[in-house]
């Protein structure tokens, strides 16, 4: 039996603050099992901007066992499967405490994404593009967080068409919004220098 | 001296075996017997390793590793009323409980967190909720808790906080019997060897699988999967046959063009498989091509039928020697009569231990000599030392192996004849021939298996310099048997609380009988004489040292 009341407390006290912490959690349906977690890129990396959602499972244990979660949003992080969103987080497995909570648990989240740990990753190639060549990592984690986790902003397939009418070829329109990140100024700037 | 080696651990003593360690680690530390034995699983029940990491480290290191918080008196004066952080309820102070190392929750929360805990199996050590927190909970808490909501549970608790002797232990290992005895066996120094459970299983004591020296246990490993598998043939089939398009059946070409067809009436061609029509001449098939044979599919199917022709010799003589060994278990009721008749009949001879001995030997010898057929394969072949030897000094290490196979194979074989002679029919003269006959013969066939060992430890598995293979000794006596562990009769209060303990254990069900029935049903029912033998039989109990000669067994 999941217990109710706590993850009800637990509910109100993070979406309390929410526009502080840029943590909220809400219910998917009326049962108390299944939630959405959302937060917000941390400043100052490439997931800046970025909101990401995150699917939330809570076993029958809970707070006893750990809360199973995954990204709904797709990011390139090396402790992230940029496949399915499945997390390698020490928390949400063996480390997992009672005391803890849904909101800690996201924050940890948010923490994982300003501090990737590519020494024990989820994702193979991620990490090992983390570790050998950083710029293109980057490049790659912006231009997701730009695709993906950008709901206000203009679609990237938008972009292209806008750069294409100004006559660039869209493959390489596409490679160079890849490689600034999604910045479409920004890539009509390397368009035009070559 | 053997016994003091091997000890059979049953249920009942099962506390009583662990009780030494756990006063060694209380006495020495001054702890309570709790954080003795969290020490104790931490470390494995390595003793000295507890002691070793308290000189090294200090006893904050020790405790704090393995998750001991020595009683703090720091507890706080907490309010009348506290909210679990837990559950987020306010709660009163008198139901909620506070662990050594600070920590305070309600008893619900804390009791949830216990049977998710138990439940998980991790019953050994249950750490305090608090985030980042290893202290290990206090057993009588967890006790209480759990059994006023589930008394089963804290039953299983309590079993395998007592098993952890037994499952996180390097020298105690379960016998693996089937169904289970309910021993476990404990060795003290060499965990390399091959024990004989009370309950009359032998086992190799470092892998839990049948004693198999002079096999390493890699090797018998190997051995078991290829012999199940059939690893060879499905090697060879692969190679040699192809499965038709149709049917999917295997099919051997035995000769003729590559227009194979099968018992299915389909067509197909030998060189890819595909389907095909039936017109065709020597060379090629109407409207079919698919390129040319390759040569190294040929050598590859040399290689298949020679190593396929390689394991079915060893296999062939492995078996052949098991099988005689299941035949000759028989001769035991033969010599058992014989020497009963002997026995009743007026003679010079009183003593008939020598034929039992020489039985016993045979026995013996005829595993040690089945077994080392796999270690031979493997020993020889590629699989596992291909790069430790060059062909030449493979060749010659071979030659040296199986001439002491040989010889030793021949004695096996003298003896097993000999024993089936009608002792019984004989004059005393000849009697006491055969009996010299059998002695020689049993002193013979135990030089030649020690030998034979020193050969493989030395001269084989001795010179390796890739891989370490290590094999059980040869003991002139056959596999050790353990003794019971005697519950020794400690001081006052403390046996009698010890033995109280170990009864409501084993009041679970019984245990200690249904154990020994159940086993003793499985040895009658398959009657398998390599591995069970009677618990009760006192046949083969009265050791001789056949090392001795002939004449100084006879006066004795």
């Amino acid at each position: 039996m999941v217990d109710c009341a706590r993850i009800q407390k637990e509910l109100v006290d993070c979406n309390k603050d929410k526009g502080i912490s840029g943590i909220s959690v809400t219910l998917d349906g009326d049962e108390f099992t299944h939630l959405t977690g959302t937060i917000t890129g941390p400043v100052g990396t490439p997931y800046e901007g970025g909101i990401f959602q995150i699917d939330i499972q809570m076993p029958g244990e809970y707070p006893f066992e750990p809360p199973k979660m995954r990204f709904l949003t797709k990011v390139w992080h090396p402790n992230i499967s940029s496949q399915n969103g499945a997390i390698c987080l020490d928390i949400l497995k063996d480390q997992w405490s009672p005391a803890l909570t849904l909101k800690t648990a996201l924050l940890s989240l948010q923490a994982l994404l300003s501090a990737p740990e590519p020494g024990d990753p989820q994702d193979a190639v991620v990490a090992q593009q983390y570790l050998r060549d950083y710029p293109t990592f980057a490049g790659t984690a912006r231009y997701w967080t730009e695709t993906f986790a950008k709901r206000s902003s203009m679609g990237i397939e938008e972009k292209v068409q806008k750069l294409v009418e100004m006559g660039f070829p869209d493959v390489l329109v596409r490679k160079t919004l890849e490689i600034v990140g999604g910045d479409e100024n920004m890539a009509l700037e390397k368009l035009c220098t070559g | 001296m053997l016994c003091e080696i091997l000890q059979v651990i049953t249920r009942e003593s099962l506390l009583v075996a662990q009780r030494e360690d756990l006063r060694r680690v209380m006495e020495m530390l001054n702890l309570s017997e709790q954080h003795a034995r969290t020490l104790l699983i931490y470390h494995r029940w390595d003793v000295e390793k507890v002691f070793a990491v308290f000189v090294e480290k200090g006893k904050d290191k020790l405790f704090g590793e393995a998750g001991v918080t020595a009683k703090s008196c720091k507890i706080k004066h907490a309010p009348a009323a506290m909210t679990c952080e837990v559950c987020m309820e306010d709660i009163p102070k008198h139901k909620a409980t506070t662990m050594d190392c600070g920590h305070c929750f309600c008893n619900n929360c804390w009791t949830e967190h216990f049977v998710v805990k138990i439940n998980e199996g991790k019953s050994r050590r249950i750490t305090c909720m608090a985030y980042k927190c290893t202290a290990i909970c206090d057993e009588a808490i967890v006790r209480n808790l759990v059994s006023a909501r589930d008394p089963d549970l804290a039953e299983r608790f309590e079993r395998f906080l007592l098993e952890s002797y037994i499952e996180d232990n390097q020298r105690v290992k379960w016998c693996p019997s089937v169904p289970h005895c309910g021993n476990a066996i404990r060795v003290e120094d060499e965990k390399l060897c091959e024990v004989e459970c009370t309950c009359g299983v032998q086992f190799c004591f470092s892998c839990s699988s049948e004693a198999h020296s002079p096999c390493s246990c890699l090797m018998w490993e190997l051995w078991v999967k290829k012999c199940r598998d059939e690893s060879e043939t499905v090697n060879w089939i692969t190679v040699n046959t192809k499965s038709c398009p149709k049917c999917y059946k295997s099919v051997e070409k035995n000769g003729g063009c590559n227009l194979v067809s099968c018992i299915c009436g389909q067509s197909f061609c030998w060189l890819c498989g595909g389907a095909t029509g039936r017109e065709h001449t020597w060379t090629s098939i109407a409207g079919h091509s698919c390129g040319r044979f390759k040569e190294d599919q040929e050598k590859q199917a040399e290689r298949a039928k020679r190593d396929l022709n390689r394991y079915m010799h060893y296999h062939n003589r492995y078996k052949a020697h098991t099988d005689s060994f299941k035949l000759e278990s028989k001769l035991k009721e033969t010599i058992e009569s014989q020497i009963l008749m002997l026995e009743g009949k007026e003679s010079e001879l009183k003593d008939f231990s020598w034929l039992t001995n020489g039985l016993n030997r045979l026995f013996r010898s005829r595993r040690v000599l089945s077994y080392s057929y796999p270690f031979a394969f493997y020993m020889f072949g590629e699989d596992l030392f291909g790069d430790e030897m060059t062909p030449v000094e493979r060749e010659m290490k071979q030659n040296l192996f199986e001439d002491q196979q040989q010889q030793l194979e021949e004695n096996v074989e003298k003896l097993s004849k000999a024993l089936e002679e009608k002792y019984d029919g004989l004059e005393d003269d000849n009697l006491k021939q055969s009996r010299m006959q059998l002695i020689n013969l049993s002193v013979i066939t135990d030089r030649l298996c020690k030998s034979m060992y020193e050969c493989i430890e030395n001269d084989l598995l001795g010179s390796l310099k890739l891989a370490t293979h290590n094999i059980a000794a040869y003991k002139s006596k056959g596999v050790e048997r353990a003794s019971e562990l005697l519950v020794r009769a400690t001081k006052g209060n403390n046996s009698i609380s010890c033995l109280q303990t170990s009864s409501s254990i084993s009041a679970t069900g019984g245990t200690v009988e249904v154990g020994r029935s159940s086993s003793s049903s499985l040895n009658f029912e398959n009657g398998c004489p390599s591995r069970k033998r009677s618990k009760r039989e006192a046949f083969g109990n009265v050791l001789f040292d056949l090392n001795l000669p002939a004449e100084v067994i006879d006066k004795s």
